[in-house]
């Protein structure tokens, strides 16, 4: 190769690269080209706000007086709610029963439902569609519905109890102490075990019928291929259903909110009502935010299985 | 095949099983039948007879009569703006976000997933404040404007899941072909991606319409004015104001309730499959 040869070609290579090099750089943005609005959107709306949150709870501050106004308290909003605030303990206590019946009481009844319901039957369809309606449903209106089922005069279930001679039973469901909460409940289940048993669903059409057959061939009683494969067979499903039953149930709000209003005496209160209350009724801004930042703590600790199991798909 | 060797007991335990479904299906049909019963009687006769019997006269005038003292044409109004405001907009910002995630390949492309993915276990609680002083700042305060930012944002997670899954198994000979005739990335995606998307998007716009219609949360904190409110909003206000005119108040349950369960009924079998389908991945 001469030298002249190299100088004649140089540029014509320099300029080809340069485009290669515009072109590669283009191709390196293009995905955040694409994600761009998303981010943004996201960025601004969650995960900004969410820091701003975390940064105001360490301070006392009424949501209402300029930034300036906010006075530094340190970790004072989380020991309050840990130690001095009975009622914020008294909400995690219920937000911990509430959960619990969660895991246990839709996630039972939507196996149950969805096992019993498998199949195309105009039955199996119409009966499914009966379980999923009220999920549904605006909350707010569930919560409207049962507040008149549980009226204590004139509602469904005092007058069902009278009528079956079980007068005695009869109260004011949600104006008591100990009933408020179960009532509340049972609302919640009416509600939602529609979809656990769409999940349970949908897991059960992966687990081939083969081996049912085998097994029933081989003499398996049907307990049996209930619990050695359709009940290992959905273990997917399981990890899903009870990481959102553990999720939502301290995410829970709208049922307590427009059901009991966290009463009688503020005893069915759940972290969620009562982060409600205190930042926007009491203007307790800077302790709301860390009662927020708690249930958020909690929740994305219980979720990393299951957003694990989703990135995974 | 198991109808061969169900033995007695076996058809026992499927009959105790019918029972105990039908029982329960009766369980959960009750409130429907209970609201309907209230909604469609004078209050007089609700106090006199109770709920269980058939009103002595049907009134249907509870249904206007709630409609316009609760001034529902303002909620429905307002709900509805915002379902086409936000469902479509939404449904494209997280398509676009989707398609690099599922169809290219680069640096931190896994991490920005998983960022969004966290967004499915954010409480919206740890959002509102701040939401609250951003909207006054912005000025769209205590209007329509102010829920569509949020709402996108925590309809976001979700909607990139299904949409990015749904991509992955669109086959890459489809992109490669079109790169090859020199279709630009912008082009691959309207014209190739998206309309082969229409299943999927399709799902998701009925599941986004039912929880926009359905929220409360951050409507409950974001918006005062009586012009600006939702309907679950709207209804809350319409319990405080006619707490004790059960067969009114009954009325406006069922009117704010019957576009959802209308939604349900006839497009169901995109819903559930969707809902189902997207979840397991």
């Amino acid at each position: 190769m001469t030298l002249a040869e190299t100088t004649a070609t140089r540029p014509r290579v320099r300029r080809r690269s340069a485009a290669a090099e515009r072109a590669r750089r283009f191709a390196a943005i293009r995905p955040w080209l694409f994600l761009a609005p998303a981010l943004l959107v996201y960025g601004g709306f969650l995960v900004l706000p969410m820091l701003f949150t975390l940064y105001t709870s360490f301070y006392s501050w009424d949501g209402i007086s300029p930034l300036a106004n906010m006075t530094w308290v340190g970790l004072e909003n989380y020991v309050r709610a840990f130690t001095a605030d009975t009622v914020a303990r008294r909400a995690f206590v219920n937000n911990l029963f509430w959960t619990a019946g969660a895991v246990i009481i839709p996630t039972i009844i939507g196996l149950f439902l969805a096992i019993a319901l498998n199949g195309v039957a105009a039955v199996n369809r119409a009966l499914r569609t009966i379980y999923y309606a009220p999920a549904v449903l605006p909350l707010v209106a569930v919560g409207l519905i049962w507040g008149w089922m549980y009226n204590p005069n004139f509602g469904a279930v005092n007058l069902f109890l009278r009528e079956i001679g079980l007068g005695h039973w009869a109260g004011g469901w949600l104006s008591s102490h100990t009933m408020a909460l179960p009532a509340t409940f049972i609302t919640f289940v009416w509600s939602s075990v529609g979809f656990p048993m769409i999940l349970y669903l949908a897991g059960l059409q992966t687990i081939p019928r083969e081996l049912y057959e085998a097994a029933r061939i081989d003499g398996a009683s049907r307990w049996h291929c209930f619990r050695f494969i359709t009940l290992p067979g959905l273990v997917e499903t399981h990890v899903i259903v009870l990481s959102l039953a553990v999720i939502n149930g301290f995410k829970v709000f709208d049922l307590i909110y427009t059901m009991t209003y966290g009463g009688p005496g503020r005893s069915t209160h759940v972290l969620g009502t009562w982060m409600y209350f205190q930042a926007f009724q009491f203007h307790n801004a800077g302790y709301g935010a860390a009662l927020a930042w708690i249930i958020a703590a909690i929740v994305l600790v219980v979720a990393v299985p299951y957003i694990r199991r989703m990135s995974r798909s | 095949m198991d109808n061969i060797v169900a033995s007695f007991a076996e058809r026992r335990t499927d009959f105790v099983i019918k029972l105990l479904l039908v029982g329960i299906a009766v369980f959960w049909l009750m409130p429907f039948v209970v609201i309907f019963l209230t909604a469609i009687r004078s209050q007089g006769d609700m106090i006199r007879n109770g709920i269980f019997s058939w009103p002595e006269e049907l009134r249907w005038d509870n249904f206007v009569a709630a409609w316009d003292t609760g001034r529902f044409n303002i909620y429905f109004r307002n709900s509805l703006f915002l379902i086409l405001v936000k469902v479509p907009l939404g449904l494209l910002i997280a398509s676009l976000a989707a398609y690099p995630l599922a169809k290219m390949k680069f640096r931190g492309s896994d991490t920005v997933f998983i960022l969004f993915l966290v967004g499915l276990a954010v409480p919206i609680q740890v959002t509102l404040q701040p939401l609250l002083i951003m909207m006054s700042s912005l000025g769209i305060a205590n209007t329509l404007w102010a829920l569509i930012p949020p709402y996108l944002a925590f309809g976001l997670p979700f909607q990139i899941f299904v949409m990015r899954g749904f991509f992955r198994i669109l086959p890459n000979e489809l992109i490669e072909a079109a790169r090859m005739d020199g279709a630009s990335e912008t082009s691959i995606f309207f014209r190739i991606m998206l309309p082969l998307s229409l299943p999927p998007l399709a799902t998701l716009a009925i599941i986004d319409t039912l929880a926009t219609w359905n929220e409360f949360l951050i409507a409950l904190v974001l918006i005062s004015a009586n012009s600006s409110r939702t309907v679950p909003i709207g209804l809350m206000q319409f319990q405080g104001q006619y707490q004790s005119q059960f067969t009114l108040l009954m009325a406006g349950v069922l009117i704010s309730i019957i576009p959802v369960l209308l939604i349900f009924l006839f497009l169901q079998r995109y819903f559930v499959a969707g809902l189902a389908g997207s979840v397991k991945g």
